[in-house]
C-alpha cells in the first residue's frame, strides 16, 4: 500500500503514454483490492463505537447510544495512563528509529574495508526477520531473574531484578529492544540513499580542505534529507501504533502502569472481555488522533522541507 | 519488448483472477454447509415418530453433521493420522449414533480459544456447538444467538445426566439459564473442584524432620527451612506462585480453583476476596474490601520479600513447569493437581512425594471457598435444526455413560468433541470412600460391576485400584512409593483421588463460603472487566513489593468510585 501511493504520482507527472499507464494501473489494482477489502470495508465497523453493539442485531440495528462509550472510556482511571504510555512509547520509537539507523548508516558509510562493512550490515540486519514471539522469550530469559544480564550485574555486586516486570524499566526496554531489532533494516534504506550521492562532491570538498565532519554536514545530510523526511512521515502514520505484537509478548499485570498501550488495552477489553463497542470507541479514538497527526506532519513537511508525498 | 509487456499484463491479470478464485472457493464451501443443514432438517421430520424415552441414546436414521469449534491443549497430542474430528471418539459417535462431527476450527486452549469464541460472537458466526465460559454464554444468550434448549434438554437428557443436574439442587440448570430459559448444557463440577489445598514435598519435610503444615504459621516455618537449606539447589522455590496466565485468587465469575494462587491462604485468614458475601442481616459486601484481605496481602508480601514465594511470580510462563522441574517445595491447587496436574514431576523424579493438606485458621477451623456448581457451558447455535441440537445433547449423554469405556492414554479425553464435564457434586469423596473400602477388603470390585449410576468411573476405578496402589496398608498415609506408575493414566487418577482429595474426603469442613451471586448485574457488564483488572494489578504489585499496602486502600477507594458501590447495591437487590 505504501509503495503504490508513493510511486504513483511520480509517473503521472511525466505523462507517459496511456498504454503504459494502463499496465501500471492493473498492477496497482491488486493493491487497491486488498486496500478495499481490508481497510475500507471494515471502516463501517466504526458505527459500533456509537452503539450498544449486539451481534444478533448486527451493525445497523444495534441500539444507538451516541457518545456514551466515549464518556465511559475517558472516565476510567486506566484510559489516561494508556494514552500516555502509547504516546511516550510510540514517539520515542519514532524518533529513535530515525536517529539510530541514520547515525549507524553514516558511520558504516565511512568504513572503507568492504568485507567488514558487508559483514556488519548483514549481522545487524538479522533480528529484523525474527518474530517478537521468539525474541520475547529469548529476551525475557536474558533479562529474567536468573538470566545472563543479572549474572553480569552480580559480577559487579549489583543485585539482580526481573527487568521486564519493573515498572521503571519496562518502557526503556521495549523501546530499546525495538530499536535494536529494526535499526539494521532501517539503515539499509539510508545506505542506499548514500550511494546515490556523487563521489565527485566529496572529492571536490576534500580538495577545498573540508574535514570529514564538515563533508558529512554539508554533503551527506543534505543529500539524503528527502529520504529522511519521507521515512519520518511514513513513520508518523504509525505514531499511535506503539507495537502490539511486541508489548503483548513482554507485558504482565505488573507493568500495566507503564507498559499498557491502547492496542493491548483494546485487545483485553474487546476480545477477552467482550466489550466490543467500548473497544471500538478506543480504536476509533486512536485512529482520529493518528489521522490528525499525519495531516499536521504532512503540512509541516510541505512548508518546512517543501516535500509532498501525496 | 512488447511481448514482455504482454506477459506482465497477463501475469497481473491472472494474479487478480486467482484472488477472486479464492473468494469463489469460500462461497462454494458455505453453500455446502447450508446444504448439509437442510438435510438435517429433512431427517428431523422423519424422526418425529421416535418416542421420548429412548431419545437419550437414539441412533439417527441418517447421518447428522455437527459443526464444532474445539479447544485443543498444547500438550495433548493425537497419534499420527488422527485429528480433532477423526479419532476414537468421533468414530464412536458416527458408528453408534450417526453423529458426524466436523471441526470448523480449533484453537489452543486459553487465550487463543477465548479470542476465537469472542470473535465468533461478535461476528455472529457461531459453530453449531462450542464450550464457552460463563461471561460469553451470557453475552451470546442475551444477544439472542443461542438455541433455547429448555424443553429439548428435558426431553433428551439421559437419567444419568438428570441425576447429575439434580445433585446440584437445580443450581446447574439455573446457572445455564437467562430469564428462565435454558441456553446451554452446563458442565457440572465436583464440589471439591473449588477447594484449594496445599501440596507439599513430603520427602523434603521428612529430610528436615518437619511436621506436615496445619496453619499459615506452619507453612511459613517450612518455607523458611526450604529457603535456607535449598533442597533442590540454588534456585529452590519454597512456594510456587501464579504464572502470567493465572490469578492470585478466583472471583465469583471464574470460580475454578487457581493453580498456584493463594485462595487457601486467604481462607485461612477468614478472607474471601473476589466474592460477594451476604451476611445474616442481608448486607452485601465485597470480599476484597475487608481487613482480613488487607492483612493477608501484607503477609504474602512479607513472604515474598523473605524469598519464600517464587521471585518470578506473575511473569513466569508456567508455574506447572517449574513444579515439574522439581524446584518447588509447596504450592496451592485443587485436588487434581498432585495427580493429573503435574504428571511430568513424577516422570522426572519418581520419588517426589507430593502430599496434600488443608490449611486451617489459627484456631483450627477449615474454611473453604466454594465455586459455583457449573464451570463451563456447551452452547448451541440458534440456527441449527432440532436434530443437530438433539445430537449435541446426546453427545453429552454418551460421554457420561461411556467415558470409562475408552482408553485415554493415547487419545486424551480432551479430544471428546465439545466436552462438558459432568460429575455429581460429591463424586470424588464418594469414590474416595469406595476405593478405601475396596483396599481395606470390605467390598470387592465385583460388587460395583454393571451398576449404572452417575458415578460414571466408579466401577472402573474400583477394578484397577488394587493394581495401582500395591503398597496400601490400612492406617498408613499413602505415599508415592505405594503407587505403581505402570499405567500412567490410572496412576494419575488414583493419586489425585487418594492423595489430592484426601483432605476434602476425610476432614471436617467448618465453613463453606459461597459468593451470593455468580452472574453479572447490569453495571458489571460494563465495568467489571476494568475493576477486576485493576484488582489483579493491585494484588500482584503488593505481593511482589512493587507497591506498599497503601495501594490497597487507594484501590478500595477507586473501586467504589468507579462502579463498585453501584454494583454492590445491584447485587443486594438481585441476590
Amino acid at each position: 500500500m505504501k509503495n503504490t501511493t508513493v510511486s504513483a504520482p511520480a509517473f503521472l507527472k511525466k505523462k507517459r503514454n496511456s498504454k503504459t499507464v494502463f499496465n501500471y494501473h492493473i498492477m496497482v489494482l491488486i493493491g487497491m483490492i486488498w486496500l478495499f477489502f481490508f481497510n475500507i470495508v471494515p471502516m463501517f465497523g466504526i458505527v459500533m463505537a456509537f452503539e450498544d453493539y449486539n451481534p444478533m442485531q448486527g451493525l445497523w440495528h444495534s441500539e444507538f447510544i451516541g457518545l456514551e462509550n466515549f464518556r465511559y472510556l475517558f472516565s476510567m482511571s486506566d484510559s489516561k495512563r494508556v494514552i500516555i504510555n502509547t504516546l511516550v512509547i510510540a514517539v520515542s520509537k519514532l524518533i529513535l528509529n530515525v536517529v539510530v539507523p541514520l547515525a549507524f548508516a553514516l558511520m558504516l558509510n565511512e568504513i572503507r574495508q568492504l568485507k567488514f562493512k558487508k559483514a556488519v550490515q548483514t549481522i545487524v540486519y538479522l533480528p529484523h526477520f525474527l518474530s517478537w514471539v521468539i525474541l520475547a522469550s529469548v529476551l525475557l530469559e536474558m533479562f529474567g531473574y536468573r538470566g545472563v544480564f543479572n549474572s553480569l550485574l552480580g559480577f559487579f555486586g549489583i543485585e539482580g531484578k526481573i527487568w521486564f516486570s519493573e515498572e521503571s524499566c519496562f518502557r526503556q526496554l521495549i523501546i530499546g529492544s525495538d530499536v535494536w531489532k529494526e535499526f539494521g533494516f532501517n539503515a539499509v534504506i539510508y545506505l542506499a540513499a548514500l550511494t546515490g550521492i556523487s563521489p565527485e562532491l566529496y572529492e571536490a570538498a576534500a580538495i577545498d580542505g573540508c574535514s570529514r565532519w564538515k563533508s558529512v554536514w554539508h554533503i551527506t545530510l543534505p543529500g539524503i534529507s528527502s529520504t529522511i523526511v519521507v521515512l519520518s512521515i511514513l513513520g508518523l502514520g504509525n505514531v499511535l501504533n506503539a507495537g502490539f505484537d511486541q508489548i503483548f509478548n513482554f507485558y504482565s499485570p505488573l507493568v500495566y502502569s507503564t507498559g499498557d498501550i491502547l492496542d493491548t488495552w483494546v485487545y483485553r477489553m474487546g476480545l477477552l472481555n467482550v466489550q466490543f463497542s467500548l473497544a471500538t470507541a478506543a480504536g476509533l479514538f486512536k485512529s482520529v488522533i493518528s489521522f490528525t497527526l499525519i495531516v499536521i506532519s504532512y503540512i509541516i513537511a510541505y512548508k518546512a522541507a517543501d516535500y509532498k508525498i501525496f | 519488448m512488447k511481448k514482455k509487456k504482454m506477459i506482465s499484463v497477463l501475469l497481473t491479470v491472472s494474479m487478480a483472477a486467482s484472488l477472486f478464485a479464492g473468494c469463489g472457493a469460500a462461497n462454494t464451501d458455505s453453500a455446502a454447509d447450508s446444504k448439509s443443514e437442510s438435510t438435517g432438517i429433512q431427517t428431523a421430520s422423519e424422526n418425529s415418530t421416535v418416542t421420548a424415552g429412548d431419545q437419550a441414546f437414539q441412533k439417527f436414521p441418517e447421518v447428522v453433521e455437527v459443526h464444532i469449534g474445539q479447544a485443543v491443549s498444547a500438550t495433548d497430542k493425537l497419534p499420527d493420522g488422527l485429528s480433532v474430528d477423526n479419532n476414537q471418539y468421533t468414530d464412536y459417535l458416527l458408528e453408534n449414533f450417526n453423529i458426524k462431527v466436523v471441526a470448523d476450527w480449533t484453537a489452543a486452549s486459553g487465550n487463543d480459544y477465548t479470542q476465537k469464541v469472542a470473535l465468533c460472537i461478535a461476528s455472529n458466526t457461531l459453530p453449531d456447538a462450542m464450550t464457552v465460559s460463563r461471561e460469553y454464554m451470557l453475552k451470546a444468550a442475551k444477544a439472542g444467538q443461542l438455541y433455547d434448549i429448555t424443553d429439548l434438554f428435558q426431553q433428551v437428557q439421559s437419567d444419568q445426566v438428570k441425576e447429575v443436574m439434580d445433585s446440584t439442587g437445580g443450581e446447574a440448570i439455573r446457572e445455564a439459564s437467562v430469564d428462565g430459559r435454558q441456553y446451554a448444557i452446563p458442565a457440572v463440577e465436583v464440589e471439591t473442584g473449588g477447594v484449594q489445598v496445599i501440596n507439599v514435598r513430603q520427602d523434603w519435610l521428612d529430610e528436615y524432620g518437619l511436621e506436615a503444615p496445619k496453619t499459615l504459621d506452619d507453612v511459613e516455618n517450612i518455607a523458611k527451612v526450604f529457603a535456607e537449606k535449598k533442597p533442590a539447589g540454588e534456585d529452590t522455590v519454597p512456594i510456587a506462585g501464579p504464572d502470567k496466565n493465572t490469578k492470585c485468587y478466583t472471583n465469583f465469575l471464574e470460580t475454578g480453583t487457581t493453580t498456584c494462587g493463594f485462595d487457601a491462604v486467604f481462607s485461612a485468614n477468614n478472607a474471601y476476596p473476589g466474592l460477594f458475601l451476604k451476611d445474616d442481616s442481608g448486607n452485601v459486601t465485597y470480599g476484597t474490601d475487608s481487613d482480613a484481605t488487607r492483612a493477608t496481602l501484607e503477609r504474602l508480601a512479607d513472604w515474598y520479600a523473605k524469598g519464600y514465594i517464587d521471585p518470578e511470580m506473575g511473569t513466569r510462563d508456567s508455574s506447572t513447569e517449574l513444579i515439574n522441574s522439581g524446584k518447588v517445595g509447596m504450592f496451592f491447587g485443587a485436588w487434581w493437581m498432585v495427580g493429573y496436574g503435574i504428571g511430568d514431576a513424577y516422570r522426572n523424579e519418581p520419588d517426589a512425594n507430593w502430599q496434600s493438606y488443608p490449611i486451617l485458621t489459627d484456631d483450627g477451623k477449615w474454611n473453604v471457598k466454594l465455586g459455583s456448581s457449573t464451570t463451563g457451558y456447551c452452547v448451541i447455535n440458534k440456527n441449527v435444526s432440532e436434530d443437530v441440537a438433539k445430537a449435541i445433547i446426546i453427545m453429552a449423554n454418551v460421554l457420561l455413560r461411556d467415558e470409562s469405556k475408552f482408553d485415554v492414554s493415547e487419545q486424551p479425553l480432551n479430544f471428546w468433541p465439545v466436552r462438558t464435564l459432568m460429575a455429581p457434586a460429591d463424586e470424588c469423596e464418594y469414590t474416595y470412600n469406595e476405593l478405601i473400602k475396596v483396599l481395606d477388603g470390605e467390598t470387592a470390585p465385583e460388587d460395583h460391576a454393571g451398576i449404572s449410576t452417575a458415578y460414571k468411573l466408579l466401577s472402573s476405578d474400583v477394578s484397577l485400584v488394587k493394581d495401582t496402589v500395591p503398597g496400601y496398608e490400612k492406617g498408613k498415609q499413602l505415599s508415592i512409593s505405594d503407587f505403581s506408575t505402570e499405567n500412567f493414566g490410572n496412576f494419575q487418577r488414583m493419586y489425585s483421588l487418594l492423595v489430592g482429595d484426601r483432605p476434602y474426603s476425610t476432614q471436617q469442613v467448618d465453613q463453606k463460603v459461597r459468593s451470593c451471586i455468580f452472574s453479572q448485574t447490569a453495571t458489571m457488564e460494563k465495568k467489571w472487566a476494568n475493576l477486576w483488572s485493576m484488582e489483579n494489578e493491585m494484588v500482584m504489585k503488593i505481593i511482589t513489593g512493587k507497591s506498599d499496602i497503601s495501594a490497597y486502600d487507594e484501590f478500595i477507594k477507586n473501586w467504589k468510585a468507579e462502579g463498585g458501590d453501584q454494583i454492590i447495591q445491584e447485587v443486594a437487590e438481585e441476590s
